[in-house]
């Protein structure tokens, strides 16, 4: 790589429309870009391809069968049942994090206003969002689970109930530990987003609107609000993301039951491929997966307040 | 450059490093992997792991996995035709999927095993694909038979109960009134082991079968939803639950020997290795207050016993078959069976089974032998069973639960089961 | 006005404290249970604080069990995508940050990566299984390195364009002008600078791929190639009452990310929401 480098003034980039290799910059970079791009493509395009031609198989397989493990994946009633989980899931996860984190980033944005308390609040928002799925899948088992867990023991101690709850054995018990998992570890995630971006809020504007006499539920609807609300955006679609795709936790904590109450998307996809080893239903299923995704996405991403320059 | 050219080299030096360390026990005649599962079961052979590594230099390498993650596994890797396990424990369930595919090498043919008359004749029969008895898959019938796993945890299912409170019940009617009878504080009558697919599965069908039902009949007709297999289930849902322990539905094999191990229920049935490792273990409130007895009888006149014996196989992948099958040939000489027995495991062997000095530590042993005498059942051979037992496992423990009553679980599980076998072939 | 605020802060406080208990006493939980010897485990109701600490239950799992094994594998897989992120992340960001490329491609190259935020590693679990069985890497440690670092790859171009963008261009002019080619000043201005932000991104993408659990408990057979997460949750079994050795084996799990992070964790959150919260 000793090309000659032009003078400094023309290495700003031009506006230009899309021409290739016109100046030596141009033609370094799709030189860099284009294979690795290339790889990383194929790399990217191989699964989809593979599960595709799977898809078409019998069992996988075998001869092509044309839509055939697609029409079975979409008779079958479990899958409706993993959409409805899912969706119950979401339901539930979603509207609790998002209110309860940005009511705690306002809580604390109020109440607590020495820099080195605020400071320990962020180290220890921050751990719990770190924690390996599979370490809060452990956590969570430890606090639900019949004869140990922690839950029953300290409701039984505190004279609140007097017989064992069987949390993970009933469906909506099970769904509510499972959902209760997902938003202990993300609400620090979402007070996080919201703090700092309650951070952005000018002192003036606020003080302004306290000397006027606003209570600070009209502080917050008024002014706060407003540059809060790309970072809502955000979170609510990585928070998402996130939940449409849950596994690991799950997985540890109930396997997708008592039955299949807890069974989301993911848990059912597991299910078909590994459990039941239906390899061509499993890859129809894949598919249609990855296409509904594609489509969410690009319904969504233009919301998104991300640099994308 | 220079820089990302040598972080690069390293990198390609470290993969290739990386390559040749992946993916155990091929050609590699000094250490032999076991897929293993993980609990009671496989103590015994881990007891015996520095043995064998003395006496013949091969090191034992046991993978375990939890139950169901076991068979997950070994179908993923047979299916990957992957040589990273040389031999493998399957639960004798599991026998028809694997024989079906052909997953597993014959040992009779292949590496010359032979039946010993000192091991119960069932062993083998259970071992053996297809089936010397019972109904034979379509698919299967016709096919050459071949032993093809050995017997290396001699489970036959049995029950227990705390002989201070009460007498040995000779029939399910027996167990229920002493269960009434015993179901005050803490002390529950009977313990069900009732979550989903495995477990319950296993816990309930030698009660289905002493009603008289069955999950197939001989030509694989599904007649879960017959009058006798119903009264079996309601037996189940009805009456045992309420004089078990509480939530019955999340209740496991070691969590229900632990109950008779602390001494919070009266009867249960159990499986030999939970007895000497839970309900006579350490923490045990209950020595010499138990007795382990054959499975009672029901209204159709007969106790079932049920088999679950783990066996140990070479995969049809494996490479060092030869010596795999050396140390499944040790595992069932007398002088190893003794010392398997001496460490925890359950014998297979007659002899040492009836051995009255063993009989005083394990004194399950001689009822075991008689078990094995006596042919107990085994669940159905079919390839599909994985399939159905989640079915039926899944709609018991929801009538468990209470979350539908017994005639609602039979139904759903028979069309459920009807549909399986129709989807595989079986009613051609 | 002066009550209401009192009363506020009184009641925010208590809420404070509140959620301070919720998010310790599981951790705590998470530790207790993991120093419980087995004889305790058997009584009929858990105890608060337990009554005979021990280190047994970690000795047991790294040992007895043979963890130590899957902690080595997990250290390798997760250097070696590290390793292969950064470098292919570098070769993509750098062409898109500081050179004229056309918008549409880097705008598209963006949102390609943000967009596999979206995507169920489920759903790509069933067919990459078929492609490692049939090139012969199921049960290798190097099908691991490959799927991480396809997934660790947009967040590591998101992580380094940040960076990059926040250093700017006139640095390496400045070289130019002394007469550098471009590949020294990559490596002799650039990469200097770049290194807190290598770092911190090298330090999140070792987490996150430690943290992994779906593709390892798929793609692996054996403690050859299994990664610590995967023996976590294959203790998770009810059939056995090993409930310490299962909590001891969680804690280690989640102190490795959680130090990792914690050092990194001005980065972090920059990090989770594709640079919008940027560190001040």
């Amino acid at each position: 790589m000793s090309e000659p480098v032009p003078a400094a003034a023309s290495l700003a980039p031009t506006a230009r429309r899309w021409t290739l290799g016109h100046t030596p910059q141009e033609r370094l970079a799709y030189k860099l870009l284009l294979p690795v791009l290339g790889i990383v493509f194929v790399i990217v395009l191989l699964p989809f391809l593979v599960a595709l031609i799977s898809s078409l198989r019998e069992g996988g397989d075998g001869a092509f069968v044309g839509g055939q493990n697609y029409a079975r994946a979409l008779r079958n009633p479990l899958l409706y049942d993993a959409l409805k989980a899912t969706g119950l899931y979401a339901l539930i996860v979603l509207p609790t994090e998002i209110l309860l984190g940005t009511g705690l980033a306002l809580l604390v944005n109020r109440v607590v206003r020495s820099p080195n308390l605020r400071a320990l609040i962020f180290v220890f928002a921050i751990i719990p969002i770190v924690i390996p799925p599979v370490g809060v899948g452990v956590i969570a088992r430890l606090i639900y689970a019949p004869d140990y867990g922690a839950l029953n023991y300290l409701l039984q101690l505190g004279g609140l109930i007097q017989q064992e709850i069987p949390w993970l054995s009933r469906p909506m018990t099970a769904m509510l530990a499972v959902a209760s998992v997902d938003i202990w570890q993300w609400t620090p995630f979402v007070y996080l987003v919201m703090f700092a971006g309650l951070q952005t809020v000018p002192r003036e504007s606020l003080e302004a609107a306290q000397v006027d006499g606003a209570t600070w539920w009209q502080q917050f609807v008024q002014i706060e609000l407003f540059y809060l609300r790309p970072l809502l955006l955000l979170v609510l679609f990585l928070r998402l993301a996130d939940v449409l795709r849950a596994f690991d936790a799950i997985f540890v904590l109930t396997g997708g039951g008592p039955g299949t109450a807890t069974q989301l998307l993911s848990l059912y996809l597991y299910r078909v491929g590994f459990k039941f080893f239906n390899s061509g239903e499993a890859a129809a299923l894949a598919i249609m997966v990855l296409v509904g995704m594609s489509l969410l996405y690009s319904g969504v991403a233009r919301l998104l307040p991300v640099e994308r320059d | 450059m220079r820089h990302a050219t040598k972080l690069m080299a390293m990198s390609a030096v470290l993969m290739v490093v990386m390559a040749g360390c992946g993916g155990g026990g091929g050609g590699d005649t000094d250490r032999l992997v076991i897929a293993a599962v993980q609990g009671n079961e496989s103590e015994g052979i881990k007891a015996l792991a520095d043995d064998y590594e003395q006496e013949t230099g091969v090191s034992l390498q046991i993978e375990e996995l939890p139950y169901p993650q076991l068979y997950e596994k070994l179908v993923t890797t047979f299916q990957a035709n992957d040589a990273s396990y040389d031999l493998v424990m399957l639960d004798d369930p599991w026998m028809p999927k694997f024989g079906t595919e052909g997953w597993l090498q014959p040992l009779d043919s292949t590496y010359g095993f032979e039946r010993d008359p000192d091991i119960a004749g069932v062993i083998y029969d259970v071992g053996t694909w297809p089936p010397p008895r019972g109904a034979v898959p379509p698919s299967e019938q016709g096919k050459e038979a071949h032993l093809l796993g050995i017997t290396v945890v001699g489970n036959v299912e049995m029950f227990m109960y705390r002989t201070d409170l009460m007498d040995r019940p000779a029939t399910w009617d027996d167990v229920l009134a002493a269960a009434k009878a015993n179901d005050k504080g803490d002390v529950s009558g009977y313990a069900i082991r009732g979550l989903a697919t495995n477990p319950v599965v296993a816990d309930f069908l030698p009660i289905l079968w002493s009603f008289g039902g069955d999950v197939f009949d001989e030509n694989w007709d599904v007649v879960f939803d017959s009058k006798e297999s119903l009264a079996a289930v309601e037996f189940l849902v009805n009456d045992l639950k309420a004089v078990a322990e509480a939530s019955p539905e999340t209740v496991d094999a070691a969590d229900r020997s632990r109950l008779m191990a602390i001494g919070e229920t009266a009867q249960s049935t159990v499986w030999p290795g939970e007895i000497n490792s839970i309900v006579l273990g350490e923490g045990t409130t209950v020595d010499g207050k138990v007795s382990f007895i054959p499975m009672p009888a029901g209204p159709s006149g007969q106790g079932f016993g049920m088999m679950g014996n783990w066996l140990l196989a070479i995969p049809t992948a494996a490479e060092n078959g030869e010596a795999a099958a050396d140390f499944i040939r040790w595992m069932t000489e007398e002088d190893t069976q003794r010392l398997y027995a001496e460490n925890g495991g359950i014998p297979s062997r007659t002899s040492v089974l009836n051995d009255a000095g063993l009989n005083e530590a394990n004194p399950y042993f001689s009822a075991l032998a008689e078990s094995l005498a006596a042919t107990p059942n085994w669940r159905p051979r079919t390839d599909q069973w994985n399939a159905v037992e989640t079915v039926l496992g899944t709609n018991l423990n929801a009538a468990l639960a209470g979350q539908m009553t017994a005639q609602e679980a039979v139904t759903a599980a028979s069309s459920e089961i009807h549909d399986i076998m129709e989807q595989a072939g079986y009613y051609a | 006005m002066g009550r209401s605020h009192r009363v506020l802060k009184v009641v925010g406080w208590l809420a404070l404290v509140v959620f301070a208990l919720i998010y310790l006493f599981p951790l705590y939980w998470l530790l207790n249970t993991s120093v419980k010897g087995r004889a305790e485990l058997f009584a009929s109701t858990p105890t608060l604080v337990a009554k005979h600490p021990t280190l047994e239950p970690y000795v047991t799992v790294l040992f007895d069990r043979g963890y130590v094994r899957l902690l080595r594998n997990s250290l390798v897989v997760c250097s070696l995508t590290v390793l292969l992120t950064l470098v292919i992340g570098m070769a993509i960001t750098y062409p898109l940050t500081r050179l004229p490329v056309s918008r549409r491609l880097r705008v598209g190259v963006l949102n390609w990566a943000l967009s596999l935020r979206f995507l169920p590693p489920i759903a790509v679990v069933v067919p990459y299984f078929l492609i490692v069985r049939t090139i012969g890497l199921y049960n290798n440690p190097l099908a691991l390195v490959f799927v991480y670092t396809l997934f660790n790859l947009p967040f590591g171009i998101w992580m380094l364009k940040g960076f990059m963008t926040e250093i700017p261009q006139e640095v390496e002019e400045a070289a130019y002008v002394d007469g550098a080619t471009r590949a020294a000043a990559f490596r002799r201005v650039l990469l200097p600078l770049m290194a807190p932000g290598l770092l911190a991104s090298a330090v999140i993408i070792f987490a996150f791929c430690w943290s992994e659990f779906l593709f390892a408990l798929i793609l692996t057979s054996t403690r050859d190639a299994q990664t610590f997460p995967v023996g976590v949750q294959g203790l998770v079994t009810q059939f056995e009452i090993i409930w310490n050795e299962m909590a001891a084996a969680g804690v280690i799990a989640i102190a490795v990310p959680l130090v990792l992070m914690l050092a990194a964790r001005r980065h972090v959150l920059a990090g989770l929401t594709f640079g919008v919260i940027r560190e001040k």
